[in-house]
């Protein structure tokens, strides 16, 4: 009965469809190193994500229009050279097009500030966008293919490759990055599933941060983050559109990357974590 | 492959009264193509349709126009079969289903105009598989998500587990040959208006009010065959026309379902025809599902052929939580399980193109 009024008070209050996620992980002790002589140790991290995205119908197709912050928190020490704050917000702009009646075609581009604080916005814009396409093979099977370009990555264009698999009545293999996932659907509302997350978000560092941190060539760098988690979890839908996401899992991979600048801190040591999110569309 | 709606003369001294009718009659017939263009652009989604390239392309399909209720969805399609529309409905009401596996029609099975429960007797043939056991476990526990009445799932008595040779209990096809029964009859009586709602699992579902809500949102669709649906039993009481009334078993996102037809079809004008199935009950899976069609003559390449469009219209539970590209993804999934069925369709009916 709850769960039908917020729904309705929801849809009521905006004005399109979209979807939404409200997502908090907390990842525990950690280590990463550079070289033999160099570590940061046992420090934890937070990521918390907000998006709101809309989704309305137009003739060509599903618009995607919204926004999204990201925020990655960590707790190294003052004197650690790795900023304690990775942030982006960014708009969402794309669409979800339908080229014959087998492939859907997905544009979608992010631009926003991607930096360490919102201190300094000056130059810290990035556009990174995704081009993909879904081959709808069968209800049961669809293949996705596509690339994701960030002219501010050390590979400026990276292809993905995914299947989508009803393998039998309760069992769905969803291999697509950055989130693939073995789904196993108890009934309607719970679905259990195990699976990995793959992030790697490029952001600008303060103009400062090298000589704050005797390493001058830092300032103004741009650092690749990337982290891999693998967990398992569960989705439950507590009403049409609302879904509250429970995972827990080890984080093997991490690695901080002034690629341009070569100095590079990979993971040591890996660190468990759990993560709870609020998503759904309306 | 060109259209000619009629060879010229090839006698060189015709006479002037022959040419003249040949004119007229060439006249006529170029009109009556061009009308048929102009009167599938007046309703449909196809607004611009080259019938010459239509005539050598499989299917046509496109996106029906966005409905507001979120469980509706609507696929158009077109296209060229040979033979005259009359020979297309007469193809249409003798193609079996059951003949192709990936349609999933488990059993098909014509009712006569007054269904008694032998008219079910196929029930206990349905094969034994994955999808029918689940229909079986379903209603064995009454689960809420079968689309039944509250009186209906009284009814259910779990007797005798006793299983013959088959997939059902004899409770079971005893409990689905009733409701069936007792549907197809107040079909026959009073159309969907009869129809006892689906009110097991909760909230009131009624037929009629979905078939309603259906072309209620297309409206220049419900405006072109508010002839032939008015004397249907369609979203209505019983119709002054007489229905083409099966039945069949079918699997429905890997869920056996026993669904209730009903068959219009009616001439119009010019040899026009125009048809409606519906799907006026279900087990679970999808609460209705309508498909019209509105079929033209033309001529390709001097033989008779007919342009045919068709308006698929479903209202499903499970299309109410599908949002921005997952819909997207189960309209165009729907968009190619209709060009499969079209292609067999024509395939059976007419050797393929």
């Amino acid at each position: 009965m709850f769960a039908e009024e917020s729904d309705s008070w929801l849809k009521s209050i905006l004005p399109f469809p979209g979807e939404y996620v409200v997502e908090e992980t907390y990842v525990g002790d950690g280590d990463v190193r550079r070289g033999p002589h160099k570590s940061v140790r046992d420090f934890d991290e937070n990521d918390s994500i907000l998006q709101l995205v809309f989704t309305p119908r137009i003739r060509l197709g599903v618009l995607r229009l919204g926004a999204e912050w990201e925020r990655f928190s960590f707790g190294v020490p003052d004197n650690a050279p790795l900023p304690d704050t990775l942030q982006s917000v960014n708009l969402v702009i794309g669409l979800d097009t339908q080229l014959s009646d087998s492939i859907l075609i997905r544009v979608e581009a992010q631009p926003g500030v991607y930096n360490s604080g919102l201190d300094d916005l000056s130059d810290d814009f990035n556009l990174p966008f995704v081009i993909g396409g879904t081959y709808i093979y069968s209800p049961d099977l669809q293949i996705v293919l596509g690339v994701g370009v960030d002219v501010e990555r050390k590979y400026p264009v990276i292809p993905v490759a995914g299947v989508r698999w009803k393998m039998a009545r309760q069992w769905v293999l969803d291999a697509v990055l950055p989130t693939p996932r073995l789904d196993f659907e108890i009934n309607r509302d719970v679905t259990l599933y195990a699976g990995a997350n793959v992030k790697q978000t490029n952001f600008r560092v303060d103009d400062n941060f090298g000589d704050a941190h005797g390493i001058p060539r830092l300032n103004h760098a741009i650092l690749s983050y990337s982290e891999v988690r693998t967990g398992a979890g569960f989705d439950w839908k507590v009403s049409p559109i609302v879904t509250f996401t429970g995972e827990v899992g080890y984080q093997p991979y991490r690695n901080f990357d002034f690629y341009r600048a070569n100095v590079r801190y990979h993971q040591d040591g890996g660190a468990p974590y759990g993560m709870l999110s609020l998503h759904g569309a309306f | 492959m060109k259209f000619k709606m009629l060879e010229s003369s090839q006698r060189p001294f015709a006479s002037a009264s022959i040419i003249l009718l040949l004119l007229l009659l060439l006249a006529r017939s170029t009109s009556a193509r061009a009308d048929a263009v102009s009167e599938l652009a007046s309703f449909s989604i196809f607004n611009k349709v080259d019938l010459a390239q239509l005539a050598k392309s499989e299917v046509k399909t496109a996106h029906g126009s966005p409905m507001s209720n979120p469980r509706f969805l609507a696929v158009q399609s077109c296209y060229v079969a040979p033979g005259s529309p009359a020979q297309q409905i007469e193809a249409l009401r003798r193609w079996d289903p059951t003949r192709h596996r990936e349609l999933k029609v488990f059993l098909h099975s014509d009712l006569p105009s007054n269904p008694t429960a032998a008219s079910f007797e196929k029930l206990k043939n349905a094969p034994d598989n994955g999808p029918v056991r689940l229909l079986v476990a379903a209603t064995q526990k009454l689960s809420p998500d079968l689309q039944i009445s509250r009186d209906e799932a009284k009814k259910f008595s779990a007797g005798s587990a006793e299983k013959p040779p088959g997939a059902m209990p004899v409770s079971v096809t005893a409990f689905w040959t009733d409701v069936l029964t007792a549907r197809a009859k107040s079909f026959v009586s009073s159309g969907t208006s009869g129809q006892p709602p689906y009110d097991h699992g909760g909230k009131a579902i009624r037929a009629s009010e979905e078939l309603n809500g259906l072309l209620r949102e297309q409206e220049k669709i419900r405006r072109q065959f508010s002839g032939l649906l008015g004397a249907t039993g369609i979203g209505r009481g019983a119709g002054s026309l007489r229905p083409e009334l099966y039945w069949e078993l079918l699997d429905v996102d890997d869920q056996g379902v026993v669904t209730l037809g009903a068959s219009y079809s009616r001439s119009g004008a010019n040899e026009t025809y125009q048809a409606a199935d519906a799907l006026y009950y279900a087990s679970g899976g999808y609460y209705v599902a309508l498909t019209l069609y509105q079929m033209w003559p033309i001529t390709v390449e001097g033989k008779a052929s007919t342009l045919v469009w068709r308006g698929d219209m479903i209202s499903a539970p499970s299309l109410g939580s599908l949002h921005g590209v997952e819909r997207l993804g189960s309209e165009s999934v729907m968009m190619k399980q209709i060009s499969k069925s079209v292609t067999l369709f024509r395939r059976d009916t007419s050797g393929g193109r």
